[in-house]
């Protein structure tokens, strides 16, 4: 479903580069988990797999086309959900509007979205009182979940998140987890999840070591 | 449509910053919106003062001719002619010319002027202590100035008209009629004379008396006069020099009977058309040259209330216009300074968009109807505050105007040669020359009377001031949205 094919990229000069001609495959009905050190690279290739950044040299391809020939808006906005480790809600807006928003945004096929939208909410603990709440006086927990929620509510057939369960406790993490592999088992969506706790890493279906600039599968 | 969504979200979440964005916007909206009354206002003043202050032809005695006629004559006449004085003929304008220029087209009105004096048989006529003295009241003869007729003097002035309401005196209201009527076309061949005020309660006159006066210039006995109305003048004197006399002095009769007085018929001394549009003059004038002979008569035009006030409202429209400009010029620039930090301030909110897939256009769009809510709001308290500040504006700038106007116009009717322009020969009645009807003699300060401007505020006025409140926004939303469009969400979330 989406390959990373000898993808290259470096932030100053190619001699310091994050990595050289990587190549991933990751397809649908998974859930991946990307590990490594803090400043391996991890958050850059979740941004090239996201299309919010283009690689140095290789490409990025959602079902074989390279994803700048669909045009990076275009594929954000129809094939991939992201969820950042600074949740990224939109401050003047309630948790159930963020959902919304971003459903009307990427033309979400749920029908009663708003009805769906609160269910899902109501799933990670973020009741319709908290839901109608702005976002702004929520924990940083619960806006981790709303923006959790907001990538799960697209219809894209790609998620990718970062750091997903930085901010949550263990029950939350645990129900989380259990939301992502829901979304990769039942729904047959790619799911790609960078982190850096072993735990999270260790409930995905397959994982990837980002250590001396190459992404090295965990057994 | 999710846009307009958000943006009324963002709208009402950030109440103390649309608040604030209401008050600048209001602000540069109310300025703008009192240029545009301001401009708006002098631009229908011109154009309706156009129509009622029109502009003069006057059809009189070509002077220079009669001059070079004059000296022709003398110097024809050999050296024997140096013993007596030469004789300067002026001659009178026939009717059925008027008739012909009455009937070109842009002619508004026209009216016709015969001056001459007369001693009053019945009544006793105003003696000032100017002329007290003299043995006669005025000079007698007109504008004809035949040397025979200055010789004869007389009490009264008689000044012959088609109709008085179209005179300059009575215009300005420095005549006004008190009892009685004006006189019109319809006291043609009659009778019927009005006089002033003053005269008529120095011999208890009042409308529907007759009064008996004698010709200077002829051996008739005497005329009858019916007075069927009394006006009050505020003019000090008429005439100039020795032959001044009180204006109380004045009697106004048909042309008809002022002719019957000084013996002629089918002659005027002066002819003044007013045309509904000054614009038309030279193409006026020009048609006028061509009924007349332009070696005994001239066709001048007085379009000098016109272009005074024309040249006043210019200015005022000029001042209204570079407001107007300025105001959205720097309107511009301020509110795409506040949106472009404002745009600063929600980078991160337009990187998740981004993120989200939304289409740049569609975040600018979001920032154009924010903007446009509040320019909203904005507009309808500018159309409140709009006037007010206009008002304040326009009488500041009319009384500078006003006042600059009114000093260009005396310093014309001072000119060295004693003419008031183009066709204002002021001299006084009963002198050669004096071809202007009595009581059109322009007054100083004339020109401008248009003190306040009507500010209106027209559904046409709102829809400029819309429009100008749209581009404004349109181009501060835009300069501010150039950072947008480069942005990187990676750059955004995550650089």
């Amino acid at each position: 479903m989406l390959t990373a094919k000898n993808v290259s990229y470096w932030y100053d000069t190619e001699e310091n580069s994050l990595y050289k001609d990587v190549n991933l495959d990751f397809e649908a009905g998974k859930l991946y988990g990307i590990i490594g050190s803090s400043g391996a690279g991890k958050t850059t290739l979740l941004t090239l797999l996201s299309g919010l950044d283009k690689p140095r040299r290789g490409s990025i391809l959602y079902d074989d086309t390279d994803i700048q020939k669909i045009g990076l808006t275009q594929y954000r906005n129809r094939y991939v959900s992201i969820v950042f480790q600074a949740y990224n809600l939109l401050p003047y807006m309630s948790a159930l509007d963020n959902v919304l928003t971003a459903m009307a945004i990427t033309h979400s096929t749920h029908e009663n979205a708003a009805d769906f939208a609160l269910t899902i909410l109501s799933q990670v603990g973020i009741n319709p009182e908290l839901a109608h709440k702005n976002v702004q006086k929520l924990s940083g927990g619960q806006q981790q979940r709303v923006a959790i929620v907001r990538a799960m509510c697209c219809s894209a057939p790609i998620v990718v998140a970062d750091e997903p369960t930085g901010n949550l406790d263990e029950v939350n993490t645990q129900e989380i987890i259990r939301l992502f592999q829901e979304l990769a088992h039942q729904q047959q969506k790619c799911v790609i999840l960078v982190t850096h706790e072993k735990e999270v890493a260790a409930s995905c279906d397959v994982q990837y070591h980002l250590q001396n600039k190459t992404f090295q599968p965990v057994a | 449509m999710n846009f307009i969504k958000r943006a009324w979200q963002n709208v009402i979440f950030k109440k103390g910053r649309s608040f604030l964005l209401i008050i600048v916007m209001t602000v540069i909206m109310i300025f703008i919106m009192a240029g545009l009354l301001i401009r708006n206002a002098a631009m229908t003043t011109v154009n309706t003062t156009k129509q009622q202050v029109g502009a003069s032809v006057t059809l009189s005695a070509n002077r220079e001719q009669a001059f070079k006629k004059m000296r022709t004559s003398t110097s024809n006449d050999g050296p024997s002619a140096t013993k007596t004085r030469p004789k300067l003929t002026m001659p009178s304008v026939k009717l059925k010319d008027v008739t012909a220029i009455s009937k070109l087209a842009g002619l508004a009105n026209y009216n016709v002027s015969v001056t001459t004096s007369a001693n009053a048989s019945s009544i006793k006529t105003i003696t000032t202590s100017s002329n007290s003295n003299k043995t006669g009241g005025m000079m007698g003869g007109g504008p004809s100035g035949n040397a025979e007729s200055i010789t004869s003097t007389g009490d009264l002035q008689i000044t012959g008209v088609l109709n008085t309401a179209t005179l300059n005196a009575f215009k300005d209201r420095t005549s006004q009629i008190t009892k009685g009527r004006a006189l019109n076309s319809s006291d043609k061949t009659t009778n019927n004379a009005i006089i002033e005020s003053e005269l008529a309660k120095e011999n208890n006159l009042k409308v529907g008396d007759t009064i008996k006066i004698k010709a200077t210039t002829t051996s008739k006995a005497s005329d009858t006069l019916k007075v069927v109305g009394i006006y009050k003048t505020s003019q000090s004197s008429v005439g100039l020099g020795p032959q001044q006399t009180d204006p109380a002095n004045v009697i106004y009769t048909s042309y008809t009977l002022a002719n019957q007085i000084k013996g002629q018929t089918g002659k005027v001394d002066s002819a003044t058309f007013t045309l509904s549009d000054p614009t038309q003059k030279n193409s006026f004038v020009k048609a006028a040259k061509k009924i007349i002979n332009p070696k005994q008569f001239t066709v001048t035009a007085d379009d000098s209330t016109y272009q005074s006030l024309k040249q006043s409202m210019q200015k005022m429209t000029n001042f209204a216009n570079k407001i107007v400009w300025l105001v959205a010029i720097a309107g511009t620039v301020i509110l795409a300074l506040i949106i472009i930090l404002m745009v600063r301030e929600r980078r991160y909110e337009m990187g998740v968009l981004l993120s989200l897939g939304e289409h740049r256009a569609k975040i600018v769009g979001q920032l154009l109807v924010e903007m446009l809510m509040l320019l909203i709001v904005s507009l309808a308290l500018a159309g409140i505050g709009g006037r007010f500040a206009g008002q304040a504006l326009s009488k500041q700038v009319m009384s500078s105007v006003t006042t600059e106007t009114t000093t260009n116009s005396q310093t014309s009717h001072m000119r060295p040669d004693g003419n008031g322009g183009p066709s204002g020969n002021q001299a006084p009645s009963g002198q050669p020359g004096g071809n202007r009807p009595s009581g059109q003699m322009q007054q100083p300060g004339q020109a401008v009377k248009t003190s306040d401007l009507n500010l209106k505020i027209s559904a046409v006025t709102l829809m400029q001031l819309g429009a100008f409140g749209f581009t404004i926004i349109a181009f501060a939303v835009l300069l501010a949205s150039l950072n947008i469009l480069r942005l990187e969400p990676r750059k955004i979330l995550i650089g």
